[in-house]
């Protein structure tokens, strides 16, 4: 198996956000310099990107697994948001797997 | 005389063969139930099980044979209050008879009940429901898995709930049966199935909706109870129910009454972790405004009292400070500049927030500029103060050090001029 060489792991949104609260806290409490309040404050503005990059990298989309010859394959479907019901279900009682 | 009559006679075997067809033909005898309880009881290694029947005043033997026991879903214990279903036997070669039994349930606890009980003894002596097994949930899932009917009124609820609490999320429904014999198996290939990392889920909502407690057996059956505490990623128990826990709820992450409230465990509300992103920021940016105003004020007052003692000699120092200071804030600006305009390019929609911490940035460093920009004693000339040098550049700070005659510069702040003392007195 080839193996794909994994870059270092971005922070997860919890970490970042728990690090911006931590920046807030940290340029509240006046101990920092201009100059690293500054940087702490420009880091404080990144990690709010950052999370605002991860609320919005998921793809509204749901799939619904079944059996497609010998493997499984993920089916999209289209699902009525009011009522959280799937549009086209004729054949889902087929799709077990 | 006496005549001897041979009394009329039937042999053993006549009599035991015909208490044998009594009993056996007997429809009272044949298909009853019988309540008491279990005594020396063998499970043999020929699969039959033997046992004596008891209650207060009596006993008979019985035995359960192994074609009709090897369904039986709990283990007969001694002492333990029992139903059997079952037909008298005789054996005419002892005169005995015993029960036939057909079916033994527990009496007093359902058989279910009995069930779960052992099974629930069993799984914990095996350390299934070991809290320490537990795991967190994501706090931002990427994608979530559900396994439940295709076609029920749980996988719908799951499904609204998290779209409205989390609008682009992503759902893999490995869709199962929930109910008859063949429910457990598929519950715990569904489960499998979505545990593979090419699904990419990192959380599993497993359940369906309430229903009688016998529509809630799969979830009480070792295949899934042991499919949730196997499950790779994290797994959610859903199982709607009023009283009894299944015990895929313990052997789970965590679990939920009902599939709506696993969707709410599973799912964050996206609009309250965008509000508390831009509570973080707004303090970020009093802290940094109060900050920099206090620094401010602070330079200014101390330049203010220098500037008069000793203009001239810190002239050279301030206006390196300055322009230092201003290149760096320059440079600073640009790069701020430059990253959000890439910002912009490649975010298409730059939220609002985004904007306003942009407009509140530059007009921190408007500020910032501002506020130096006070500290420069070319400032303080430009309000009407002049710096006057004599022979050498030297600055003359003393009336006592010219007189008549002395050719001088004078430093304006926008210049240089030349000049001859007409003049010279002390005053008094």
């Amino acid at each position: 198996m080839e193996k794909v060489k994994k870059s270092a792991p971005k922070p997860a949104f919890e970490e970042a956000l728990a690090e911006l609260e931590e920046i807030a806290s940290r340029l509240e409490s006046g101990e920092l310099g201009l100059d690293d309040s500054i940087k702490q404050f420009e880091k404080g503005i990144q990690l709010a990107a950052f999370c605002h990059k991860k609320l919005e990298e998921a793809e509204r989309k749901i799939e619904i697994l079944q059996k497609g010859g010998s493997d499984v394959v993920a089916r999209q479907v289209a699902v009525k948001s009011d009522t959280g019901e799937i549009e086209d279900d004729e054949d889902m009682q087929g799709s077990l797997i | 005389m006496e005549i001897e009559v041979k009394p009329q006679f039937m042999t053993v075997t006549e009599l035991n063969r015909l208490v044998r067809e009594e009993i056996e033909n007997n429809p009272y005898l044949t298909n009853i139930w019988v309540k008491g309880e279990i005594f020396n009881l063998t499970y043999h290694s020929s699969g039959h099980i033997y046992f004596t029947l008891k209650d207060e005043g009596a006993a008979v033997s019985a035995v359960f044979f192994r074609n009709y026991n090897k369904n039986m879903k709990f283990r007969l214990e001694e002492g333990m209050s029992v139903l059997v279903l079952g037909g008298l036997t005789v054996f005419e070669k002892r005169g005995s008879y015993q029960l036939n039994a057909m079916s033994v349930r527990p009496e007093g606890a359902g058989e279910l009940q009995k069930r779960i009980e052992q099974l629930r003894k069993k799984l914990m002596d095996e350390g299934i429901f070991d809290p320490a097994h537990k795991r967190p949930l994501p706090f931002l899932p990427k994608r979530l898995g559900v396994v439940t009917s295709p076609t029920g009124a749980a996988l719908h609820d799951i499904i609204k709930v998290a779209l409205r609490r989390f609008p682009n999320i992503e759902i893999v429904v490995a869709p199962a049966k929930v109910q008859g014999d063949d429910a457990p198996g598929s519950i715990a290939r569904a489960i499998r199935e979505l545990g593979r990392p090419q699904w990419g889920v990192d959380v599993i909502i497993a359940g369906r909706g309430g229903g009688s407690f016998e529509d809630l057996m799969p979830f009480n059956e070792e295949v899934v109870v042991r499919a949730c505490y196997n499950s790779t990623v994290p797994i959610i128990s859903a199982v709607g129910h009023q009283v009894d826990h299944p015990l895929c709820d313990d052997a789970s992450d965590a679990f939920a009454p009902t599939p709506s409230a696993a969707a709410e465990l599973a799912v964050p509300v996206r609009t309250d972790l965008e509000d508390e992103i831009k509570y973080l920021v707004n303090r970020m940016n009093m802290a940094l405004s109060s900050g920099v105003e206090k620094l401010a004020a602070r330079l200014a007052g101390t330049a203010s009292r220098k500037v008069f003692r000793d203009p001239y000699e810190i002239i050279n120092m301030r206006e390196m400070l300055l322009s230092d200071t201003e290149s760096r804030m320059a440079m600073h600006m640009q790069g701020v500049i430059t990253s959000r305009k890439e910002r912009l390019l490649h975010i298409p929609d730059i939220t609002m927030l985004e904007k306003r911490i942009l407009m509140e940035k530059r007009h921190l460093f408007s500020m910032q500029l501002q506020a130096i920009e006070k500290l420069s004693p070319m400032n303080i000339m430009a309000r009407g103060y002049a710096v006057v040098t004599g022979a050498g550049k030297k600055i003359i700070k003393s009336v006592e050090k010219i007189k008549a005659g002395d050719k001088v510069e004078i430093r304006f702040y926008d210049g240089l001029a030349s000049a001859e003392i007409t003049s010279a007195a002390k005053e008094k």
